[in-house]
């Protein structure tokens, strides 16, 4: 539906856009992601035909942007970030002023505007001035305005900044409904949002692609996989680490500290472990808090490449890594797993999974990792909240923030 | 062309919503009003040539379409460029020509409403029993709206220029001025440049002395005709290329 083809634009001795393509096939729903400034906006205004293009060719739904402007104007719905509406108008009025644009009969105008009010849900506000709605009325007006000649293409920039959080998911979920007649490109710096209404993400930093492909792959490409969060009572934390670390599968543990009478670690492996760990306790009788799933969210790798920070790049770290013991010191106990085996320990001459145990600890990728701790002897991280706010910086967000990563179901 | 219809229909309701419109109509209305009675004590009643005067023979007419026809469409384009309306405008299925027709046509058409009152007094004269010669004040009449079309055109063309409406405003008084001003550079370039070619060159450019000596006596030349639409044609193309110029920069 959209075809961008090495596109660039330049300001003069400014690189707004380097040389990007990228296509949308019809009905996908694409969020265009990156910090401000990585030209997100003026790649939308050249595929509206706001700007042309210094090089690279756009096609949307066939026909070229800047040959064939006004069959692709007419076959777009674009919002701009701003939202511009005549302010003195009233959002019905607005939408009729579209409606004539778009040379609708008035028939079709009128029942359009219907359908579309109904759609975003402004019907009971159709009489009201466009200048004295809240900002998350107009932004709804001026969607509604974008979707009335019922375009093939959406484009849509920054649609949910300045909302509420109630209007945030309203929008997304209407977005969302969109998604199924419309190929529909918005772009945001805000990722749980591209995260939970975008199927394919495209990461622009400096004007470049720097990223492309749906959220999931591109935090388990970018990011590594992700570890188990574990919280429970353990008795003594040293042992039960070296319990956890002979699961097989387990590369490393981190030891995170006491919480209370909890203790938490941080299982990291090949694969999502939490049942071989929720076995391991049950076996063991601790007292879980916490078991979960801990991924890296887009969040945290859109930082890392909008702060341009190189993947190999990392700060010399002086924070003793948690490695799996050596192969040659001897391996004292192997947990069994066999459900029925009552999870008795029993010794075993071989490491079950050698390959894992011989393996150190990659080091982490994340230079700020170590950030707000101090000396390589530092004392487990103190409970709670700190004001540092880069501590938890290229680790799993804490759950408060995200709480939907836990239930595990999309937001 | 439907396209800059929707844009005059939009521009005139902008126009109408806003106060300004109506207090510069008001203020017009009874300027006009006032010099039309005094029009009609000077030339010991002769209501014709009252009407001429209100329409363009003399120099109020001028001052106030100098002044008024800035203050109309200095928002026109610079406030849309300012809060992103334009934006809106210029990615909808309209040519950039349309929307600036469209433009204009909504400035023309609220100075015809203005210069219509002249024709309305006449009417009422008429009925009192004294007939002007309404051939000659109904010509009168469309050259002054053609003439305002000029001058918004004018208008609009200062109104691209910058995003400042009360920038654009005076922009396009000082062009208004200037250009009724040209026709001086006659006696300036007096001897330096031949006198046929000074006779020429100003008679392209002198609005003010064509539209006398056409319109207010009644008679409707074409090339007069060409004249004002040439003029305002090539202002609308400076326009709708200046506008093109933001695309590129």
């Amino acid at each position: 539906m959209i075809d961008a083809r090495d596109l660039t634009k330049t300001f003069g001795a400014h690189t707004a856009v380097d040389d990007i393509s990228f296509r949308l096939e019809q009905g996908e729903v694409v969020g265009f992601l990156g910090p401000n400034g990585a030209g997100k906006t003026t790649t939308m205004r050249m595929l509206t035909g706001y700007l042309p293009a210094t090089r690279g060719t756009i096609r949307v739904g066939g026909f070229d942007v800047l040959r064939e402007s006004m069959q692709v104007r007419r076959r777009l719905g674009y919002l701009p970030e701003n939202v511009p509406l005549y302010r003195e108008y009233r959002v019905e009025e607005m939408l009729l002023f579209q409606a004539r644009l778009h040379r609708m009969s008035k028939a079709d105008a009128k029942r359009r505007c219907g359908e579309v009010l109904e759609q975003v849900g402004l019907t009971d506000r159709r009489r009201s001035r466009i200048g004295d709605l809240s900002r998350g009325l107009r932004q709804r007006a001026g969607l509604a305005v974008a979707l009335l000649p019922n375009p093939d293409v959406l484009i849509l920039d920054e649609p949910t900044s300045g909302l509420d959080p109630i209007q945030r998911l309203e929008v997304r979920a209407l977005i969302r409904d969109l998604a199924a007649q419309h190929t529909v490109l918005l772009s945001s710096h805000i990722l749980a949002e591209v995260e939970a209404v975008c199927p394919r993400v495209i990461i622009l930093a400096e004007g470049r692609i720097a990223a492309d492909g749906t959220p999931e792959r591109l935090v388990s490409e970018l990011g590594g996989g992700g570890h188990v969060r574990f919280e429970a009572v353990v008795g003594d934390a040293a042992v039960a680490r070296e319990i956890l670390e002979s699961l097989p599968g387990v590369s490393r543990v981190e030891d995170d500290g006491r919480l209370g009478i909890h203790h938490q670690f941080d299982v990291y492996g090949s694969e999502d472990l939490r049942e071989d760990v929720g076995a391991l306790s049950a076996a063991k009788g601790w007292a879980i808090r916490e078991l979960s799933w801990r991924q890296p969210t887009l969040e945290q790798l859109f930082a890392r490449i909008a702060l341009g920070l190189d993947k190999e790049a990392q700060l010399p770290s002086d924070r003793p890594v948690v490695t799996a013991p050596a192969a040659d010191e001897p391996v004292k106990l192997v947990y069994n797993l066999d459900p029925f085996a009552g999870g008795a320990e029993r010794p075993l001459d071989a490491p079950v999974d050698a390959a894992a145990a011989k393996k150190p600890a990659a080091p982490t990728l994340n230079p700020f990792e170590n950030f707000g701790q101090s000396a390589p002897a530092a004392p487990p991280k103190p409970a709670g909240p700190t004001l540092n706010p880069f501590e938890n910086f290229g680790r799993p967000a804490p759950s408060e923030d995200d709480p939907n990563r836990d239930v595990g179901g999309e937001g | 062309m439907s396209g800059a219809v929707a844009i005059f229909r939009r521009e005139l309701s902008g126009l109408f919503f806003q106060p300004l419109a109506w207090v510069l109509l008001f203020l017009a209305l009874l300027f006009n009003g006032y010099l039309f009675t005094y029009y009609v004590q000077a030339t010991e009643g002769d209501v014709t040539e009252a009407m001429l005067l209100s329409l363009g023979q003399a120099l109020p007419f001028w001052g106030v379409l100098c002044v008024l026809a800035p203050l109309i469409t200095m928002r026109m384009i610079s406030e849309e460029s300012r809060n992103g309306v334009l934006e809106f405008l210029l990615t909808a299925p309209v040519t950039d020509a349309a929307v600036v027709a469209g433009k204009l046509l909504a400035a023309t058409f609220f100075f015809a409403v203005l210069w219509s009152s002249v024709p309305l007094y006449g009417l009422v004269i008429d009925l009192l029993g004294t007939s002007p010669d309404w051939g000659q004040l109904l010509t009168a009449y469309a050259g002054s709206v053609l003439l305002s079309a000029f001058f918004c055109a004018l208008g609009l063309f200062a109104s691209t220029l910058t995003s400042t409406p009360a920038l654009a405003a005076f922009l396009a008084f000082l062009l208004n001025i200037g250009f009724l001003l040209l026709p001086l550079l006659k006696r300036v370039l007096v001897g330096v440049v031949s006198e046929d070619l000074l006779e020429a060159a100003v008679a392209k450019v002198d609005v003010m002395t064509r539209f006398q000596s056409s319109f207010m006596v009644g008679a409707l030349d074409t090339g007069h005709l060409v004249f004002f639409l040439a003029w305002t044609g090539a202002l609308l193309f400076a326009t709708v290329r200046l506008l093109e110029t933001r695309r590129w920069s």
